[in-house]
């Protein structure tokens, strides 16, 4: 739980004070690792909602956030939709393939669903390599337009900057609703023992279909972020090393945690890119940096059950004592 | 070429890159099914096996089965060393919440993904990316044609070795002392604790034994290919890690047959359609298979978690 | 804690930014290659030559009184780093113009940038159709596959081949090649019976080999890389397929003969660059790369110290002030630039440039070039 100081001080650090100082750098390399920044956050907090609040490992991750990126790019360039179209198509695009592809697999659990979703996010991968007359295969798309609104503003470092911003306030804020409610509660009941979920009513397959459509939603609105700040796009963004980079966000920020996956997506994109004077050992570091994180804080830094631990110190509230999951 | 010699020659080729992930896949679901937990740097293990093999032909160029026993050797200590970075800090947890914490599992996951993206680079740095030259003595490609058919003197080889495996596997699983301990701590880890069975010795020799298969396979995979590379290991890898599931977790003749299944489907996707085609059609079969075989095609009923 | 790690990871960003904007007067070449992860062998040979050239440069005198360096920074062939790398050098005063990438999906990522920026953008290697046409700032001195293809189709006809396989790697640079040789085959009146695009990666071509036989063709055309031609070329005699091999002028790289061994015997390419041309530039750059590195440059090495040499004399050309906007002005004037793989001119409209291509086939375990 978040106290109302707390996110209005947020808010206006990410609204205010650092476009603001970005802006006084001029430097448009900041601006993009923040665009970069925004988008991994997404993902990581849509890759949170499946694998950390409904307990399904996810190994396909990237594939969604491919198809995002692709129904953006190609509605704009070929129909010339403007941004605040495509982004809801992209999102709604993924969520249907989501579906289409997850319902036979929503009857599987624990390692056998990770690995029907990493055969899914491969499928996706594939598909978009090789069937070059849709989707121009290695060629990738280009010229993709930027996010601008004629004879409002142009294109550029600061619109992507609260394009991104927005839309990842949006999202925290949908998905902050989704697990601090009743449903959050039945989505971890299923993570706890889904047997038992079962045998208390709860409708399991559907939770778990439909939890898989958000997540993917939102991983496909990240897609068309992405698409639209960088204007290029082609298939080898959207490999399963991706997968891999997002869950490892997910697990070093620590598993069921929405500020987690934030602060593992702000560490795993910025860390190259402070590490970059060391050169070709650059990957290594954070290699060895990403393993120490998890050697010291298996339950990630900022995990679902510290956090509330965290809460409960500086709110200082009247708590019931200690292992308590779930929203009350 | 006849219709039939055609389908014959690419089943060949289809059970033989088959068996490159079976012997993969072979030291994989040892692990797995021991520990209950994916170690992403087998594939690490399996490159170092090559490039360790490959140093020792560039150097001394003894014959081939001293290169296999050395690299049987370094796998081995390669296995524990990974044991003791990567898995064993985090069987500190034993209380019940932690070892229910679904949290604590993933962490234990990425501690080798983690791992493997280190050891990854670091040979990469020292060797730089590129393939690595294999003399051609060694090259394990000599043609052998039987009839109208192809083949290589390593796919005979690569066949060998992985029935080896099995067999020896089988036999050491139910036949010795030690394979009794392993299915024992493979069962229940707590159970076996409680009737004297020293689980962290077992376990150490579990890793040993399986780092051991998959350096073996990463030498003579690279001899066989012609290919010796840091990110060798990756592909191959998640193959074997789809066989894996796909044929039951904790059944390695199942994790076999179904690399061969994933192989065979690869070759004749390239046969009808096109390369590019063919891991989608394998990862389909997975698909399928698991939509009718919920716990994979050997697998067992449903844990009660 | 975690605050503490936050500030001091600021602390680094603000401390690397500021020792950027305090360096003293001197002119940057900016340049992205991979340096690790997939295709960091050619970024090696691309460092190897570029360091190799600046030093020439720098010791010649050519600009007295201020000294180029080159920036290098690892793309890791990853679109999104070539982004960030982009925006890094085009926010960095003393980069005039940035040499790089290696492949087209990379360039093009980062030429969006270099376009928006204005900065001149020269690329070693990226062979895409559609990368001169982002802005007037990107430039390459590499004959595209819509030059190379055709000439490949022309030889094969030459010499009495009518029908095709291709094998090629699905990327962008595998689609143009095939595209354009299918289409100049067919215009030469020959037939393309059977084309295979393989995903990259792919190491095992015998399913490959086996229904490219069945088709029966009079010769195989491979557009891939080294790596992937090696090993096709073992498995090709280990399958007993006789028929004869063609492939792109990736394919003329040393490495390929230590990889396939006899294997590759008889296998024919074109090359703009020759190693054992009796030019006086190429024997000098030969002999240099060979003292300094050891081994046998190859055509993407060559096209790398072109590069970097061309982008040099557009800054000597700028003038005394040279400026991004006057750099790329000099670039686009390149005219009769004499490199070792040969005269360098852009086109004045498109900034295509055309080279002269040999002939060259695999014989004894050493490239030769024939007729």
């Amino acid at each position: 739980m978040t106290s109302k100081k707390t996110v209005a001080a947020m808010l206006i650090l990410m609204l205010v004070v650092v476009p603001a100082f970005l802006y006084w750098l001029n430097a448009s390399y900041w601006f993009g690792v923040a665009g970069t920044m925004m988008v991994f956050a997404i993902l990581a907090v849509s890759a949170n909602l499946i694998t950390g609040t409904t307990g399904l490992l996810s190994l396909g991750h990237a594939g969604f956030y491919g198809i995002g990126a692709y129904t953006a790019a190609m509605t704009a360039t070929a129909w010339h939709w403007p941004f605040y179209l495509t982004i809801p198509a992209a999102g709604l695009a993924a969520a249907a393939v989501g579906i289409l592809l997850a319902l036979p697999i929503m009857r599987l659990v624990g390692i056998y669903f990770a690995v029907a979703t990493l055969a899914v996010g491969e499928i996706i991968h594939v598909t978009l390599l090789n069937w070059v007359d849709f989707t121009h295969g290695p060629m990738g798309i280009s010229g993709i337009p930027g996010i601008a609104l004629a004879g409002v503003f142009k294109s550029g470092n600061l619109a992507n900057y609260f394009a991104g911003a927005g839309l990842l306030i949006a999202t925290v804020f949908a998905v902050h609703r989704l697990t601090h409610s009743y449903y959050g509660n039945a989505l971890r009941s299923l993570r706890e023992d889904d047997q038992c979920a079962q045998a208390m009513g709860l409708k399991v397959v559907r939770i778990k279909t439909e939890a898989f459509a958000f997540s993917c939603f939102f991983a496909g609105v990240a897609g068309a972020l992405w698409a639209h700040t960088t204007q290029y796009i082609s298939p080898g963004d959207f490999r399963f090393s991706e997968s891999i980079l997002i869950l490892a966000m997910v697990v070093v920020g620590g598993l069921g945690s929405i500020p987690g996956a934030l602060i593992g997506a702000l560490l795993l994109v910025g860390l190259p890119e402070v590490l970059r004077p060391f050169g070709d050992y650059r990957m290594i570091g954070v290699g060895l940096v990403m393993f120490l994180c998890i050697l010291f804080l298996p339950r990630g830094i900022c995990g679902e059950v510290s956090a509330m631990a965290l809460a409960r110190k500086h709110l200082n509230a009247a708590w019931k004592p200690s292992q308590q999951l779930g929203w009350r | 070429m006849m219709e039939t010699d055609f389908l014959i020659q690419q089943l060949i080729n289809g059970i033989s890159i088959g068996l490159v992930y079976a012997l993969m896949a072979i030291g994989f679901t040892l692990i797995f099914g021991v520990l209950n937990v994916v170690n992403f740097a087998h594939g690490e293990i399996y490159m170092l096996g090559a490039f360790v093999g490959l140093l020792l032909i560039t150097t001394f160029a003894p014959p081939l089965f001293v290169v296999i026993i050395f690299v049987l050797a370094f796998g081995a200590v390669m296995g524990l060393a990974l044991d003791r970075v990567a898995f064993r800090p985090f069987r500190r947890f034993r209380d019940e919440a932690s070892m229910k914490s679904k949290a604590i599992r993933e962490a234990t996951l990425l501690s080798s993904l983690a791992l493997s993206i280190v050891i990854r680079e670091g040979v990469e740095k020292i060797f730089g990316s590129n393939m690595q030259v294999v003399p051609q003595d060694y090259l394990l490609i000599s043609p052998v044609q039987i009839g109208s058919f192809s083949f290589a003197s390593g796919q005979f080889l690569i066949f060998g070795l992985s029935m080896a495996m099995l067999v020896g596997l089988q036999l050491l699983l139910f036949k010795t002392h030690i394979g009794r301990s392993i299915r024992a701590v493979a069962s229940n880890p707590a159970g076996a604790m409680y009737v004297g069975i020293h689980t962290e010795n077992v376990i150490m020799a579990t890793f040993a034994v399986g780092s051991m298969l998959g350096a073996s396979a990463g030498i003579v995979v690279g001899l066989y290919q012609g290919a010796v590379f840091p990110a060798m290991g990756f592909a191959p890898g998640i193959k074997a890690f789809v066989a894996m599931v796909m044929g039951g977790l904790h059944s390695i003749p199942g994790a076999v047959i179904c690399a061969l299944i994933l192989g065979i489907a690869e070759t004749f996707t390239t046969s009808y359609l096109a390369q590019g085609w063919g891991d989608l059609v394998a990862y389909a079969f997975l698909l399928l298979t698991l939509i009718f075989f919920p716990t994979g095609i050997f697998g067992a009923a449903r844990e009660r978690v | 804690m975690l605050r503490r790690t936050v500030n001091e990871f600021l602390a680094i960003g603000l401390c690397a930014f500021a020792s950027l904007a305090s360096a003293q007067n001197e002119i940057a070449v900016g340049y992205q290659l991979p340096l690790t992860g997939d295709n960091s062998q050619y970024g090696t040979l691309f460092k190897n030559s570029a360091d190799m050239a600046l030093e020439q440069f720098n010791a010649s005198g050519k600009l007295p009184g201020t000294k180029v360096v080159i920036k290098y920074e690892d793309s890791k062939s990853d679109a999104k780093e070539g982004v960030n790398i982009a925006r890094k050098f085009s926010d960095d005063a003393h980069i005039l113009g940035v040499i790089g990438d290696f492949n087209s999906t990379v360039s093009m990522a980062a030429g969006q940038i270099y376009a928006e920026q204005h900065v001149p953008q020269l690329s070693q290697s990226a062979s895409h159709p559609d990368f001169l046409k982002i802005s007037d700032w990107q430039f390459r001195n590499i004959t595209t596959m819509a030059v190379e293809s055709p000439f490949i189709a022309k030889w094969m006809a030459q010499n009495n081949l009518k029908h095709y396989a291709v094998i090629g790697i699905q990327n962008d640079w595998g689609q143009s090649s095939v595209k354009n040789f299918s289409e100049e085959a067919a215009t030469l009146g020959n037939e393309v019976v059977d084309t295979e695009f393989f995903n990259p990666g792919n190491r095992d071509f015998r399913s490959i080999l086996t229904k490219v036989a069945r088709s029966k063709p009079d010769a195989i055309v491979l557009f891939m890389f080294y790596e992937e031609a090696a090993s096709f070329l073992q498995q090709r005699a280990q399958m007993n397929v006789q028929t004869v091999v063609y492939g792109g002028s990736p394919l003329y790289e040393p490495k390929l003969l230590q990889l396939a061994g006899p294997a590759a015997n008889g296998l024919m390419m074109p090359s703009t660059f020759v190693a054992q041309s009796a030019d006086a530039s190429v024997k000098a750059y030969v002999e240099g790369y060979r003292q300094r590195y050891g081994s046998e440059p190859s055509m993407f090495a060559a096209q790398a110290y072109d590069a970097t040499n061309i982008m040099l004399d557009a800054i000597v050309a700028a003038g005394p002030e040279p400026t991004r906007a006057k750099v790329r002005d000099a670039l686009a004037a390149t005219h009769d630039y004499p490199g070792v793989t040969g005269v360098t001119t852009f086109d004045p409209i498109t900034r295509e440039v055309t080279k002269q291509l040999n002939r060259m086939i695999v014989s004894d375990g050493a490239y030769k070039v024939i007729q």
